[in-house]
């Protein structure tokens, strides 16, 4: 009996590994997405395009706190890994809790950016500048939204799910995904705020 | 019942909070060194250029190193390295093979 169960268990490991695998892919291409956004926002910001350069309208200061928001949710994100190995679940739901909210900021500081920006005239349907300055960034904070919404199920998820490897699983997923988002965040700061600013 | 205390790590790595803290200052003081190159406009545009890719590469593998925990130690880690680089590949051939064909269509239309 004792060995049946381990061995069934041993069965959940090994299909949990090669489904985290399957994510994992599925983030490598989401870097090729991301990759693809990046070569247009630089082709079409190449010197001698046309309309107004962004370089007027943005304040790096208010980026560098956007950036700390998402920098802090994501170390949040891990201390609740941590706690998780230890079997603290109220501990790991605190944590996400405060993860969530540091992601919040970041896609509500986002969002009212854009506002700003349109309403001082750099809009999406401006120029090809303006057009894949918001496909990128934008596609980066959908992403982000999808995520925090991701950390809400689990939240929820968390309070009734028992079996430690599927949480273990889920988890591992969801922490790869924010971590994923995070390491884009450095490319665009850097791409198309600092590079724009310049 | 002992694989239950020793959950897998999905070749993840091993966490451990210094490590995660040791990642935070790091990845902290690289972004403060990008955006304060920038915004104190103290060098030639060349070195503020060279300053800020430089510190994006060096916090990207923080993060990798650090928070995504990749390695080669187990089976998956080094599954997970190679499906990496391959993407690294990919990306490189994408990005920078756009950027020579737009400069060189840019530089024969001129």
């Amino acid at each position: 009996m004792h060995r049946e169960m381990t061995e069934e268990h041993q069965h959940y490991l090994e299909s949990d590994e090669s489904d985290v695998f399957g994510f994992w892919l599925y983030i490598m291409s989401d870097c090729i997405l991301f990759s693809v956004l990046f070569a247009t926002f630089i082709v079409l910001n190449m010197p001698g395009t046309g309309g107004p350069d962004l370089k007027n309208y943005i304040d790096l200061k208010y980026v560098l706190i956007e950036t700390f928001f998402l920098l802090a949710s994501n170390f949040v994100f891990g201390l609740a890994v941590l706690n998780l190995n230890q079997d603290k679940i109220a501990k790991v739901q605190t944590w996400l809790v405060i993860s969530f909210l540091f992601g919040l900021c970041f896609v509500f500081l986002e969002l009212r950016e854009f506002i700003n920006l349109a309403s001082e005239g750099f809009r999406w349907d401006y120029s090809g500048k303006a057009s894949s300055f918001f496909t990128l960034v934008g596609t980066h904070g959908l992403h982000v939204s999808c995520g925090l919404f991701w950390v809400l199920i689990m939240i929820i998820q968390l309070s009734f799910i028992r079996e430690t490897h599927i949480v273990k699983r889920r988890m591992t997923y969801l922490g790869l995904f924010w971590n994923f988002l995070d390491i884009v965040w450095i490319f665009v700061f850097t791409v198309v705020y600092l590079v724009g600013a310049l | 019942m002992h694989a239950q205390n020793n959950l897998p790590d999905f070749g993840t790595g091993q966490k451990t909070l210094s490590i995660y803290l040791i990642g935070l200052i790091a990845c902290v003081i690289l972004t403060l060194i990008s955006f304060g190159a920038v915004m104190a406009q103290v060098f030639p545009k060349n070195i503020t250029f060279v300053i800020i890719f430089l510190s994006a590469i060096i916090q990207f593998l923080v993060q990798v190193i650090f928070f995504l925990r990749l390695n080669t130690q187990t089976e998956h880690g080094k599954l997970n390295v190679m499906s990496f680089v391959f993407t690294g590949v990919i990306l490189f051939c994408l990005v920078f093979g756009t950027l020579w064909i737009m400069s060189d269509l840019n530089y024969n239309l001129m």
